[in-house]
C-alpha cells in the first residue's frame, strides 16, 4: 500500500500543484513587504490564464503566451497599485474588486473573442525542459525513474518559480533594492526621510507581483491544461496568500509553504485509491489541503510577524 | 491630487467595475433572430438557470440549451437562459424569470434541488423541471427530470472492461488489467456514473481493477489532469471522467501520458475539439431530450406535474456515443458485447445498480 502511495509520481504531482501556488505566493510576499496587501493575486492569475491562452491563439507561440500573461496581470496591478498607493483606497476593498473585474472580465471577453462561453480550444503548449532516456532495467533503471520523474520531468515555469523563489530571497535580504522594499513595508516614514520614494517602490513591488500572478496563470493554462476554462484558478491565489504567510513573508518560504499545500493536494488523491480499503467518503479526503491551511494558519504560524506599515496608505508629509 | 477629483474617479471606477461584472455574470443568451416563417406560433416562453458550470461546460448546461434551441426552432418557443456564477445566484435568476412571465423555467443541476423546491410553490403558473432533481413532495407545477446515468455508463463499463484486455485495440492498452474513473463531485448522480461504469465493466471483465477518484469540483480542469494522471500512474489505460469542465484536463492527461478516454453527457468527441485521438467513446446523457418533450408538453397543455421522471435506455434518454476514429479497430466483439448489454438492460434481465451499496 506505501509502495502504492509513495511513487515518484506523488512527489512529482506535489512540485506540479504547488507551481502556481509558490508563483502567486512569492508575489504576495514582495507585495506586502512593501506595505501594501494584495488579495487580488486570484484575479491577476485567472486574467494571466486567459491572456495567456488568447496570446498563444494569436501568435501560435506559447512563449509570447507566457510573456503576455505576465503583462496582463502587470496590468491588473497597475490599477491595484493607483487605486491603493495613488488614491489610497482600501487595499482589500480594491484587491476583492480586481477579483470580480478579473472573473467578469474574462467571461465577456470569452463571448467577445471566442464567441461561446465556458472553455476555449486547446492551445499548444510549453513542452517539458528535458526529455533524457535513461536506463529502464534493474537498480539503475529504478533509481533512474525516481530522478527522472521528480527532477526532470517538468516545464519551463515549473523550474522558473523555483528560481524565482531562491533569487527573490536573495534579493530580498542581501540587496539594496530588498532593503529598501523592507523599509517601504516597515517604516515608511523612515524610508521617505532618508530619500528612499515610497510611491515608486509600492508601485514596483505592487507590479512585480502581478507579473508573477500573471506566470502563475500561465502555468496553469499554458503548462498544465491548454486551455482556459472560466473560474478555473478555484481559490488558488487566496491559499497563495496563506502560503506567503506561512512561509513568514519570505521567497523560499512562500514556495516551501506551497510545496507543503502541493503535496498535501498529490497526497489526497493519492489517499482516495484505497477509499474502499479505508472506507472513508471522497469528500474527506478532498478537504485535507484546506483543513491544513486552517491549522497552518491557526496553529504554527502563530509568532509569524507582518510588516509593521502593512494596509495603511501612505500619505506624505 | 485633490480629494473632489479623487471620489469623481473612484466612482467612475467602481461604475466601470459594476458594468463589467453585470456583463459577465448577468451572460444571457439571447434568442437567434432567424424566422424561418414555417415555425408554428406560440406564446409559450421556455427558460433556464445554469448551474455554476454555466453555458459553455460542453456537458449538462450546454444540452440543457440544445433542448430549448430544438424548442425554439420546432415550437416557436421564446428562450432564455441565465447563469449563475455561485449558488448565491439560483434564487435571484429563478425570480428574475418567473417574474418576466417565462412559462417554463428548468433548473439545471442537483445542486438547485433546494432552491427548485422552495420557488415551485411560490410561482404556481410556471411550470418547474428539475434536471438530475429528485423531489420528495413534488407540487403539481413542478416535475423532477432525472436519468438512468447507470445505465450509460454501465455500456460505458463495457468497453472500458473489453478494451483494457485487448491489446489489438491500440498500443495505448498496457498489460494491467486496470481502468480509470474520474468524479467532478461526489453527489447521486455522478455516484450512478461511477456505479454503473464499475458494474459494466466487471460484468464482462470480473477481475477488472476500477480506480475511482474525486475532484471535489466540476470546473477545476487542473485537477482534472491531475487526477487523471494519477490513474494512469496506476496502470490504467483508460479513463472515463464524469466531472464537467474538470474532466477536460483529464482529456490532456490521456494525450499527454498515452491512455483512452470516455466522455460524459453528450458526445464529446464532437463537443471537444482535438480530442478525437483518445476519444474511445461517450456516455450520453439525453437532457435535451427531457428539457425539449417537457417544453412540448406545456406547448400542446397535455403537461402533467407533480412527479419525477427518470429517462433511461428505454425512453432513449441516455446512450452511448458511436465510436468516432476507433469504430475501425474496435473489434466486433466489443461491438456485440455492448449490444448484448443493452439489450439486456432494456429487456430487464439486467437490473444495473445506482448506489455504491448495490454494488
Amino acid at each position: 500500500m506505501l509502495a502504492d502511495i509513495f511513487t515518484p509520481d506523488l512527489f512529482a504531482s506535489a512540485i506540479r500543484m504547488a507551481t502556481p501556488l509558490a508563483l502567486a505566493a512569492i508575489g504576495g510576499t514582495i507585495c506586502e513587504r512593501s506595505g501594501i496587501v494584495n488579495i487580488a493575486l486570484e484575479g491577476m492569475m485567472l486574467f494571466g490564464a486567459f491572456m495567456g491562452v488568447i496570446g498563444t491563439m494569436f501568435t501560435g507561440s506559447p512563449w509570447a503566451g507566457a510573456l503576455i500573461a505576465v503583462l496582463s496581470g502587470m496590468s491588473l496591478a497597475l490599477i491595484h497599485a493607483f487605486a491603493s498607493i495613488t488614491l489610497r483606497t482600501d487595499q482589500v476593498v480594491s484587491g476583492t474588486a480586481i477579483n470580480i473585474l478579473s472573473l467578469g472580465l474574462t467571461g465577456f471577453l470569452m463571448e467577445v473573442i471566442i464567441g461561446h462561453p465556458g472553455t476555449t480550444d486547446p492551445v499548444a503548449r510549453l513542452r517539458p525542459v528535458f526529455n533524457i532516456t535513461g536506463p529502464t532495467e534493474g537498480l539503475f533503471g529504478t533509481v533512474w525513474r525516481w530522478v527522472d520523474a521528480i527532477v526532470f520531468s517538468y516545464t519551463p515555469i515549473v523550474y522558473m518559480a523555483i528560481v524565482i523563489a531562491v533569487v527573490g530571497q536573495w534579493a530580498l535580504f542581501n540587496t539594496r533594492w530588498g532593503l529598501r522594499l523592507r523599509a517601504l513595508g516597515e517604516h515608511p516614514r523612515a524610508a521617505d526621510t532618508v530619500g528612499i520614494s515610497v510611491i515608486r517602490g509600492r508601485y514596483s513591488a505592487v507590479i512585480v507581483s502581478g507579473a508573477l500572478g500573471g506566470l502563475a496563470g500561465a502555468n496553469l493554462t499554458l503548462e498544465q491544461v491548454g486551455s482556459f476554462t472560466e473560474g478555473m484558478t478555484n481559490a488558488r491565489g487566496f491559499i497563495a496568500l496563506a502560503a506567503n504567510i506561512f512561509g513568514r513573508w519570505t521567497p523560499v518560504g512562500s514556495y516551501l509553504a506551497s510545496l507543503l499545500f502541493g503535496f498535501a493536494d498529490a497526497l489526497q488523491i493519492k489517499l482516495q485509491l484505497f477509499r474502499d480499503v479505508i472506507r472513508i467518503p471522497s469528500q474527506f479526503f478532498l478537504m485535507l489541503p484546506y483543513v491544513l491551511t486552517v491549522v497552518v494558519l491557526a496553529g504554527v504560524v502563530g509568532r509569524a510577524v507582518a510588516p509593521a506599515a502593512i494596509g495603511k496608505p501612505y500619505e506624505k508629509g | 491630487m485633490d480629494a473632489k477629483f479623487r471620489k469623481v474617479l473612484a466612482l467612475l471606477l467602481v461604475f466601470a467595475l459594476v458594468t463589467v461584472f453585470a456583463v459577465g455574470c448577468g451572460g444571457e443568451e439571447e434568442p437567434a433572430d432567424d424566422d424561418t416563417g414555417e415555425v408554428p406560433a406560440t406564446d409559450v416562453k421556455a427558460a433556464m438557470v445554469t448551474d455554476v458550470g454555466g453555458l459553455g461546460d460542453k456537458s449538462f448546461n450546454d444540452m440543457s440549451w440544445e433542448g430549448l434551441k430544438r424548442a425554439e426552432q420546432e415550437l416557436g418557443v421564446e428562450i432564455r437562459a441565465l447563469e449563475s456564477n455561485e449558488i448565491a445566484d439560483y434564487e435571484p435568476n429563478i425570480d428574475q424569470l418567473a417574474n418576466a412571465g417565462y412559462d417554463a423555467i428548468f433548473t439545471v443541476g442537483f445542486l438547485m434541488t433546494d432552491t427548485t423546491n422552495a420557488k415551485a410553490p411560490e410561482y404556481p403558473d410556471v411550470v418547474f423541471g428539475g434536471i438530475d432533481q429528485f423531489f420528495e413532495e413534488p407540487v403539481e407545477n413542478q416535475v423532477g427530470l432525472l436519468f438512468k446515468e447507470n445505465e450509460a455508463a454501465y455500456l460505458a463499463g463495457v468497453v472500458a472492461g473489453l478494451a483494457t484486455l485487448d491489446s489489438d485495440l491500440d498500443d495505448r492498452i498496457n498489460d494491467k488489467n486496470v481502468i480509470g474513473f474520474i468524479g467532478g463531485m461526489d453527489i447521486p448522480p455522478v455516484e450512478k456514473f461511477e456505479v454503473g461504469f464499475i458494474a459494466g465493466a466487471k460484468s464482462v471483465n470480473p477481475d477488472v481493477d476500477v480506480i475511482s477518484l474525486y475532484a471535489g469540483s466540476f470546473d477545476d480542469t487542473s485537477k482534472g489532469k491531475e487526477l487523471a494522471l494519477s490513474v494512469i500512474d496506476q496502470g490504467a489505460d483508460v479513463v472515463f471522467a464524469a466531472a464537467g469542465l474538470t474532466g477536460l484536463g483529464s482529456i490532456t492527461a490521456c494525450q499527454e501520458r498515452g491512455a483512452l478516454f470516455i466522455g460524459v453527457d453528450a458526445d464529446q468527441y464532437e463537443t471537444v475539439e482535438g480530442s478525437g485521438d483518445v476519444m474511445l467513446t461517450s456516455a450520453i446523457k439525453r437532457v435535451d431530450v427531457a428539457v425539449f418533450e417537457t417544453i412540448k408538453a406545456v406547448v400542446e397543455g397535455t403537461f402533467v406535474g407533480g412527479e419525477n421522471r427518470e429517462f433511461g435506455l428505454s425512453e432513449d434518454g441516455v446512450g452511448l456515443a458511436p465510436f468516432h476514429d476507433f469504430e475501425d479497430v474496435v473489434s466486433q466483439a466489443i461491438k456485440d458485447a455492448v449490444e448484448e448489454a443493452r439489450q439486456a438492460v432494456l429487456d430487464g434481465s439486467v437490473t444495473v445498480p445506482a448506489l455504491r451499496t448495490e454494488l
